[in-house]
């Protein structure tokens, strides 16, 4: 029955269903898991990166641009940093889209985007894949960590099907399902940004499949203000700064015996 | 300027009643356009008003406006100084004379050191505005004019007097493109006495002028202080920043400052003031000085409109 | 034609002010035409220019600004609101019929609780002042506003500043511009006052 709708995005199933969607969001719930926090004075991203491999050259992201390795974390604007989940090709596309969208509004209101604005706006173009015939939709969701006057620090996700909403602390991809539920256990609304790395440190080592973490798997990036210029910094962490930062939390490759305990997932809580 | 002041200029039908009159007698320094008075100017003044040899053309104004007004073509030939400000007023303690010293020459500053008061005598002083030449000129030989008098009455000129022969001086040339407006200031029997003479034939006697591109910046300065009863100290001020702000806000005016004051012993050069050392660290240690920059930014540096601090408390 | 606006910020306050006269060749049509179009709840706008194109330029930067809010759920602050608008009328200039419009835009920004000033001609040109004229009243208030003006000055002196203005173009404009209407912008929204 289904093989007569789930080929078209733009048709409804019976049952009300847009198969491709779906599929989309499948998709998207086996890819590298990327996990934000909201902190009283900053918002924390951190992604597991999935391509990997002793040959992959990586001595463009050691070395130049604004840090990461350009695989999950991007910088879209002064004011808003993305995680993306999904097909990396169609996350590319997107994310050029967002950044041309950023400096639209940056030409139009000589400001940064809201960063609200910006998660309509790549939504409004997911929308759309979700209408037109012909087209497959965007397999990507994203998390945008930001900053802009209106409401300070924010998070906010957004699905293939152009959903988006705001959250305090939210995951996305492979395991996110244990990642939310251990954010809702641990998660306080008045979590300093310290204190949101460490959690996201560690909610991470739970739910990656891998067995240690290092900067080969996981990118990280943070999202603050600068006390002087009250202005919206982004951090994207370089690998060497990624390795620094789990050994100051002491989930770094050495330490076998401790991150192995930690992985050795019990019960893992299937959400819906 | 030009083509403000040429479209209040006679129509040239009437110019070539000027022509007529002087071409007869190019070689003669005066000529047949005498006066009918000779107003007590006695023997010498018999010719009445000396006379310029003039272009040998049907239109000598046309054709001085076709060389001199920048406005209507910017490659003219000969640019005629414009811009500029200065202020003369009058109060208890004499009047203040106070002028920049820029002369510029289309949007080229010629000089930053011209001298706009003309010190016609020790009691007269005449300001500068418009053709630099006109009123160095004119200005000069009405102190020649006012010291014929002296040696001719026994006594000084009035300034009421020498500003009237100034004015019927410049009216004779009207519309033969002299470009002047000035303050004639000085100290006579009536006391301080303040004249605003221009090329267009108007004569004003007044308490307070500005002329100039940057009189109306001086004026917005000037008039909210200025009383009668100010001290020679405060008025000194005054005219410096009046002055000042002129030379802030136009750009054909600015460099330095010449204050002067005029007092019933005669004139005083009271100083020289760089109108940027003025801007960031004020007029220096003189009287009514109030100690600081002139300048917005200098003057509210670290003051701020914003009232985030007031709604802190309040709440 | 003789127009005139000012603007001025004080502690926590923008003042605006523009004369009333609306006039066509050398007749006085109106003497107490507002024109000071409030853009939103914390922004207002003091145009002049070319008769016709004011107001109708006002009404659609209005209309945008209005659109702005209901779609995003926030008025737009008063630099971008600005920004904006020396945008839309640079981009005016170069079309075919372009608006020959000069304002001053006041307003108060919630965000940084810092009252704004702009000053914007039908050029595009545009600069964030502590105080503003357009109108031959730049030439003689201008330097009044240089030397008296204080960024930090409570309401009543900020008032007693542009009354010093008001009167000197009374004094020395060869023209009377008729009675000056004055609007206040602070935290607390819009008003209008007498001088």
């Amino acid at each position: 029955m289904a093989r007569r709708y789930d080929s078209r995005t733009t048709i409804f199933s019976p049952e009300g269903r847009l198969y491709q969607i779906e599929y989309a969001m499948e998709a998207i719930s086996h890819a590298g898991t990327v996990l934000g926090v909201l902190a009283t004075d900053g918002v924390v991203l951190a992604a597991e990166k999935k391509v990997t491999g002793k040959l992959l050259d990586l001595s463009v992201a050691k070395e130049g641009g604004y840090g990461g390795s350009g695989e999950k974390i991007f910088l879209l604007n002064t004011n808003v940093i993305a995680g993306v989940a999904g097909l990396t090709a169609d996350a590319n596309s997107l994310i050029n889209y967002a950044r041309s969208a950023a400096q639209r509004h940056l030409f139009s209101y000589n400001e940064d985007i809201p960063v609200e604005q910006l998660a309509q706006r790549l939504c409004d173009l997911k929308q759309g894949y979700t209408q037109f015939g012909g087209l497959r939709p965007f397999g990507v969701s994203l998390l945008y960590a930001g900053w802009d006057p209106h409401y300070q620090f924010q998070l906010y996700h957004s699905d293939p099907s152009g959903n988006y909403s705001g959250w305090k602390a939210t995951c996305i991809g492979a395991n996110n399902g244990t990642a939310q539920s251990l954010l809702k256990q641990e998660y306080k609304d008045t979590v300093s940004l310290e204190d949101a790395i460490g959690l996201v440190l560690r909610t991470m080592s739970k739910t990656m499949d891998s067995t240690s973490l290092s900067s080969e798997k996981l990118e990280f990036a943070t999202l603050t203000v600068d006390p002087e210029t009250k202005r919206p910094q982004a951090k994207i962490y370089r690998p060497a700064e990624v390795d620094a930062l789990l050994a100051k939390h002491g989930l770094a490759k050495t330490e076998d015996t401790e991150s192995n305990e930690m992985l050795s997932r019990d019960g893992r809580l299937v959400m819906r | 300027m030009n083509t403000f002041v040429s479209r209040f200029a006679p129509s040239s039908s009437v110019i070539p009643q000027y022509r007529g009159a002087l071409a007869g007698d190019d070689d003669d320094e005066f000529s047949d356009l005498t006066w009918g008075s000779q107003a007590g100017f006695g023997n010498i003044g018999a010719k009445g008003i000396p006379s310029f040899e003039v272009p040998n053309l049907p239109d000598p104004s046309a054709f001085l406006r076709m060389h001199t007004d920048d406005y209507a073509d910017p490659n003219c030939r000969i640019k005629i100084q414009h811009g500029t400000t200065t202020l003369a007023f009058r109060f208890k303690g004499g009047i203040i004379v106070a002028v920049d010293s820029r002369a510029t020459a289309g949007s080229y500053i010629a000089s930053g050191t011209v001298k706009k008061v003309i010190e016609i005598n020790p009691y007269l002083l005449g300001t500068m505005a418009g053709g630099a030449a006109d009123c160095q000129y004119w200005e000069t030989y009405l102190g020649i004019q006012c010291r014929l008098h002296e040696l001719r009455n026994r006594e000084r000129i009035s300034v009421a007097a020498a500003s009237k022969y100034l004015s019927n001086l410049v009216y004779s040339y009207k519309g033969m493109g002299l470009s002047m407006g000035t303050m004639i200031c000085g100290w006579d029997k009536t006391g301080p006495a303040l004249f605003y003479v221009d090329s267009d034939g108007t004569r004003l006697k007044g308490d307070i002028f500005s002329v100039g591109s940057g009189s109306t910046y001086a004026y917005g300065v000037l008039d909210q202080s200025y009383s009668w009863d100010l001290s020679d100290a405060d008025a000194q001020e005054l005219g410096r920043r009046s002055i000042y702000a002129a030379g802030h806000r136009d750009a054909y005016s600015g460099n330095t400052i010449n204050l002067y004051h005029v007092k019933e012993q005669g004139w005083e050069f009271i100083g020289n003031y760089d109108v940027t050392k003025m801007h960031y660290d004020g007029p220096g240690n003189v009287p009514g000085a109030t100690g600081g920059g002139y300048g917005y930014d200098v003057r509210t540096a670290g003051r701020s409109a914003s009232d985030a601090d007031a709604i802190d408390t309040s709440a | 034609m003789a127009e005139c606006s000012f603007g001025l910020i004080g502690k926590g306050y923008v003042i605006l002010a523009s004369d009333t006269t609306a006039g066509r060749s050398i007749v006085k049509m109106k003497e107490d035409e507002d024109k000071i179009k409030a853009l939103g709840p914390n922004l207002i706008m003091a145009t002049g220019g070319e008769p016709g194109d004011t107001i109708q330029f006002a009404e659609y930067v209005e209309r945008n600004l209005r659109l702005y809010h209901i779609r995003h759920n926030h008025t737009l602050r008063p630099s971008s609101a600005a920004a904006w608008i020396r945008r839309t009328l640079a981009d005016s200039l170069r079309s075919r019929n372009p608006y020959s419009v000069n304002l001053i835009l006041g307003g108060y920004d919630h965000t940084t609780s810092t009252p704004n000033l702009y000053w914007i001609d039908y050029l595009g040109t545009m600069v964030d002042v502590p105080f503003a004229a357009h109108g031959y009243g730049a030439y003689f208030a201008l330097s009044t506003l240089d030397r008296y003006h204080d960024p930090e000055a409570p309401l009543e002196e900020g008032l007693e500043t542009l009354r010093k203005c008001v009167r000197e173009v009374e004094k020395r404009l060869i023209v009377s511009l008729g009675k000056f209407k004055v609007k206040i912008i602070d935290r607390n929204g819009m008003r209008e006052i007498d001088l």
